[in-house]
């Protein structure tokens, strides 16, 4: 068990070396010039001499393998390096966004699994009957839904109509409550359909089939036994959503002025700031595939049977 | 079941702490970042209490609005950090562009050139917000900082100055005349900072404008204050609050829910609820100085042409498109400036034909026009920002019903590709025509020879005998004069095309003015004047 776990503990490090080197490959490789992104960003043209002087004080010029060498020796004494926007560090831009990222990520996901759980186990429990048509429906439309359109309704329904929240709201928990629902409904839509399907495949079980001729309560063979049983999937399920919350909230991040990640990569990528981009990458990569892992250890730990 | 509850219960407890630090955090850093200033200590009062009322912006004197740009800093003279500067009220140069983009009076009286020298006069009464006096040397270190920390203004480093009295600058540009430098100076990159008792330039600068930073969250919101020793006269309003918003809608509902008193960038969807209720929302747009434009490539496309696509191209009709976000171009810059007055061929689809068929072209079965049986295919480049996107199709449209077929190349960077290697028929752009209310860097960028954007051939000998002498007159009615000819020759060359100015449009409520709502740049938002 433990040599399984530092043997997928080194195949992490070498993917993140493959990962970080083929996303400066890419930076690199792409259109954009992060001199001229800087020096214009108002839409002031500025002169060749005056580009081409803050390229060489920017270390643009140098060698693909100089410059990606320094980044990889930065990172492994754990300086992230300087924004290429703004020459601020990049560590604690980074580290603040994603901080509130991972508040914002959290909240939601906490909040989609206390509400999918029960929708899920409902749906597959009373299978066809009215309640699933309405979970599902409910699911296909919330799957559906934007994520630009679902905020602004919400904050026309919650802040104008009802006038419960300010449009204009402070990084605390009333702040909070708009993001988190507006992220958690196409995650309940996703999670309560898994779980359904999940729980469904458990119930058609042999098992299942043999505690209830045993005369075992529907309610403790589904809490006690299917549920637990979904439990392994349902872990997969969450590692595989905080991936996609981490990076894929930018738009929630932005209409709620949630100082997040999403937030500052977009901005990085559209000025070209490949220390901030790459950091990110590196993060992401690291919360991404420790998380996978973390998953699989428990599931170990739930079902033994599991293999690392 | 039982392990289940035990990862459940960690899980929510770990939520709940991330929730908790995350919130607290907040807080903190907004307080770590609030600036202590011992001057503003009673200005901070006003606004913080403010806070404390409900965020509805009636019922005090604080001016709440969105600003779609925030940055890490307040240093004046790094980067753009400047013209948020002064959109915020902190900081004042020696000149200010007004309406008509003329550099008048702020905190110097005047500019005269004599030559290579200039002579720069400061207000008597100037002080900075701590009280202390505006001095010439205080200016010549301010402007001596520019020039070393903003690459954009590093010719100001070759200059040298001298302060033959405390009110007087007097600056001498070496061999060459430098006729631009009042209109320079007027750059709100150049806002003068007290650099002797400024201690923190990123958060708590010391200037000299009529409000003083109270809270600054760096790329966030930012809060400012009357400032009490303002040399210039009373300051209407007690503060003011501009939250970081870059979304359009939230902006919309913040100003329906009355959490904003004004704002500006409005876009064209929110425009059009402005406009259903004039006795709530008060709009005001003027033409900007950023500039949608095309370089028509005179090494691929023959004169015939080139004029038949500018006298096609209907800008009013992509301007109404736009509804109301542009404003057709007479010129490359605002049709209030002295140096916009050109003329501008009116759209004649027929004479576009005509000089076509002139120029032995001929439609085809595709009603297409051809010459020696090649048919016209223009390779129209632009890439998807400002609208330019837009702009290629409805132009690709309109050449289209005239017989002129054209493909869309789209460029994630142009500078880079089309612009560099000057591969397109017909480019699309878009710039800041007029950056200090001169017209000198846009004919630099654009006409002269070996200009950055001038790749597609354009080069005429009486233009840039004009150029040489624009570069030096120094008297504004001949400079304006002198630029009106020489854009006049890039437009009877059809070597450019200039469609429209994005509008500078502000939406405030009822009682809000002074927020720079008339002014064509970018770079002004409240001041003394400024009521709500």
């Amino acid at each position: 068990m433990n040599n399984k776990v530092i043997k997928r503990i080194i195949e992490l490090i070498l993917l993140l070396v493959v990962l970080s080197l083929l996303t400066f490959a890419l930076m690199y490789l792409a259109p954009g010039d992060p001199a001229e992104k800087r020096l214009s960003s108002q839409g002031v043209a500025v002169t060749k001499e005056v580009l081409n002087a803050e390229r060489a004080r920017m270390g643009l010029l140098r060698p693909f393998f100089v410059r990606y060498g320094e980044w990889l020796w930065g990172i492994i004494h754990g300086d992230f390096g300087i924004s290429f926007k703004d020459d601020m560090p990049v560590a604690p831009k980074l580290i603040k966004g994603l901080k509130n990222t991972v508040v914002l990520a959290l909240s939601s996901l906490m909040f989609s699994l206390i509400i999918s759980i029960p929708l899920g186990l409902v749906a597959a429990v009373k299978k066809n009957a009215l309640i699933d048509h309405v979970v599902r429906l409910l699911s296909f439309i919330g799957n559906s839904l934007p994520n630009f359109l679902v905020s602004v309704l919400l904050m026309y329904f919650f802040c104008i109509k009802l006038n419960m929240f300010p449009i204009i709201a402070e990084g605390n928990l009333q702040g909070l409550f708009l993001p988190v629902i507006s992220l958690s409904i196409p995650m309940i839509a996703r999670f309560s359909r898994m779980i359904r399907t999940e729980v469904l495949t458990q119930l058609s079980e042999d098992y299942v089939t043999g505690l209830r001729l045993r005369g075992v309560k529907e309610k403790y063979i589904l809490l006690k036994n299917v549920f637990y049983n979904s439990i392994g999937h349902i872990f997969t399920i969450i590692a595989l959503q905080i991936g996609v919350l981490m990076g894929g909230s930018v738009v929630i991040e932005t209409i709620f002025r949630w100082p997040g990640i999403g937030k500052l990569v977009m901005d990085s990528i559209n000025a070209r700031d490949y220390p901030v981009i790459m950091g990110f990458v590196i993060i992401m990569g690291t919360i991404y595939v420790g998380i996978n892992l973390l998953s699989d250890l428990l599931n170990k730990v739930i079902d033994p049977r599991v293999e690392v | 079941m039982r392990k289940f509850n035990k990862l459940f219960a960690l899980a929510m407890a770990t939520t709940m702490a991330f929730s908790a630090a995350g919130c607290g955090n907040s807080a903190k850093e907004s307080s770590e970042s609030t600036v202590e200033s011992n001057e503003a200590t009673e200005q901070e009062e006003v606004v913080e209490a403010s806070d404390e009322e409900e965020k509805t912006s009636d019922g005090d004197n604080i001016l709440r609005t969105a600003a779609s740009f925030a940055y890490p800093s307040l240093d004046v003279h790094k980067e753009y950090y400047g013209w948020y500067t002064s959109i915020y009220g902190l900081s004042e140069a020696l000149f200010k562009l007004d309406e008509t983009s003329t550099a008048v009076p702020c905190l110097a009286k005047d500019a005269v050139s004599d030559g290579t020298t200039w002579t720069i006069t400061l207000k008597d009464n100037v002080k900075f917000s701590n009280g202390e006096p505006l001095t010439a040397e205080m200016v010549i270190k301010n402007i001596q900082r520019v020039a070393e920390i903003n690459g954009r203004f590093d010719i100001f480093g070759t200059f040298s100055y001298e302060a033959p009295d405390d009110k007087t600058i007097v600056v001498n540009t070496g061999d060459e005349v430098y006729p631009t430098l009042k209109s320079d100076l007027a750059s709100p990159e150049f806002g003068i900072i007290d650099l002797e008792n400024t201690t923190d330039f990123d958060n708590d600068p010391i200037c000299t404008g009529p409000f003083v930073i109270t809270e600054f969250v760096p790329e966030g919101d930012v809060k400012v204050a009357k400032n009490e020793n303002y040399w210039g006269g009373d300051v209407n309003l007690d503060g003011a609050v501009f939250y970081y918003m870059q979304e359009d809608d939230p902006k919309l509902l913040a100003m329906q829910s009355g959490e904003i008193d004004c704002y500006n960038s409005v876009s064209s969807a929110a425009l059009e609820v402005y406009k259903q209720e004039p006795d709530k929302y008060n709009v005001v747009s003027v033409e900007g100085t950023r500039l949608q434009f095309y370089i028509l490539n005179e090494n691929t496309m023959d004169g015939a042409v080139r004029a038949a696509v500018n006298l096609t191209i209907d800008k009013e009709a992509i301007a109404s498109y736009l509804e109301g976000t542009v404003t057709a171009a007479t010129a490359p810059f605002p049709s209030s400036a002295a140096y916009s007055k050109v003329s501008i061929p009116a759209v004649d689809t027929e004479k576009a034909k005509a000089l076509l068929e002139e120029d032995g072209y001929t439609l085809n079965a595709d009603g297409i026009y051809e010459k020696d049986g090649q048919p016209i295919k223009l390779n129209i480049a632009y890439y998807a920002a400002r609208s330019l996107d837009t702009l290629a199709i409805l132009m690709q449209e309109q050449l289209k019903a005239v017989g002129i077929d054209s493909y869309l190349t789209v460029e994630e960077d142009p500078d880079s590709t089309y612009i560099a290697n000057a591969d397109f028929d017909l480019a699309l752009y878009c710039m800041i025509s007029d950056k200090c209310g001169d017209p000198l860097y846009f004919i630099d960028s654009t006409l002269a020879d070996g200009a950055y954007y001038n790749v597609a051939g354009f080069k005429n000998d009486e233009c840039q005998k004009m150029i040489e002498e624009l570069r030096i007159e120094t008297d504004s009615a001949k400079r304006a004069e002198l630029a009106n000819k020489i854009i006049q020759i890039a437009i009877d060359d059809n070597a450019f095309g200039y469609v429209g100015l994005f509008n500078h449009t502000t939406v405030m409520k009822p009682g809000v003015s002074g927020f720079a709502e008339n002014i064509p740049f970018d770079f002004y938002g409240i001041d003394a004047n400024t009521t709500k």
